[in-house]
């Protein structure tokens, strides 16, 4: 145990002795990166929040709730036949109820169906 | 201005090159070193990082924050480095000679310590993985858990690579410490 407790102080000794003595190749490496950069890799997908958030197309909260508004008031009035005429109303309910028997009925001559 | 590592990534993906800047500056010597010890040489050294920061730059729109930046820095250049070590055509290393150290005092340093280089033989003819291992655990001062995550392994694996790491350089350097 003491055998490897002294080995790791000597690897860890050696390794940390060249940890800092490369400043010159790294100022080469820095150099070399100084020269323009290459286009980075970026599918339209990726890059489209992006895109929307630049050209603003962020969605204005009080507009969208007038919409949703709306909306909303004219599923509830198309449900509740408020916006029907009366005289629609009473010749509705003067046609047959059974609507299946009117559309699939067969001709009386040939017997086709519609 | 945040100036942490994450922010400047998300400059980077921005395209903001000069954040690219501040992010080499403050990696590319550790990742130089790292890769050195990987390598062994320092040309490989220098022509790894580069690429690896290239790539970082390149692909920098795809990073999700999932893992510290410096953690991925290092899974490219350790990848990069083992890359090219299987690559390599194989040299017995007394053919290959003392490679030439251009940093400044680096002749005073080959003849300063007969030790230092019976450690960097030992080290040198460790495994690319066991190296890696070595080099991210004692040079980076990394968690076996990080090394896993860099290496793309299991922690017990890692434990694996150090444990025979270790008895390799038992038997080589353990004329030394007796």
């Amino acid at each position: 145990m003491n055998t490897d407790r002294q080995i790791d102080k000597l690897v860890a000794h050696h390794l940390d002795a060249g940890k800092d003595a490369d400043s010159a190749a790294a100022a080469r490496v820095l150099a070399a990166l100084a020269h323009p950069l290459p286009r980075q890799k970026a599918g339209l997908l990726g890059r489209l929040p992006e895109l929307l958030l630049d050209w603003q197309f962020a969605p204005a909260w009080p507009r969208v709730a007038a919409l949703v508004g709306c909306a909303a008031l004219g599923l509830a009035i198309g449900f509740s036949g408020v916006d029907r005429r009366i005289d629609g109303l009473s010749a509705r309910a003067a046609q047959p109820t059974n609507f299946a028997s009117a559309v699939f009925e067969p001709e009386a001559l040939t017997g086709a169906r519609p | 201005m945040d100036d942490s590592d994450e922010a400047l990534m998300a400059r980077v993906a921005r395209g903001d090159e000069a954040a690219f800047r501040e992010l080499s500056r403050r990696h590319v010597p550790a990742m130089l070193a790292l890769a050195r010890r990987i390598l062994g040489n320092s040309a490989d050294a220098e022509d790894v990082t580069q690429e690896a920061m290239l790539r970082v730059w390149t692909n920098a729109p795809r990073w999700r924050p999932l893992a510290a930046v410096r953690t991925w820095i290092t899974r490219v250049v350790v990848n990069l480095c083992l890359d090219r070590k299987r690559r390599a055509p194989w040299v017995a290393l007394e053919a290959a000679g003392e490679i030439a150290d251009p940093s400044p005092g680096a002749e005073h340093g080959i003849e300063s310590s007969q030790l230092d280089r019976q450690v960097a033989a030992a080290v040198a003819k460790l495994p690319a993985r066991q190296r890696t291992a070595v080099a991210l655990t004692y040079n980076e001062g990394m968690s076996n858990a990080q090394v896993a995550e860099i290496l793309d392994t299991s922690v017990s694996a890692v434990e694996t690579l150090l444990v025979r790491a270790r008895q390799s350089l038992r038997q080589a350097l353990g004329h030394l410490i007796e």
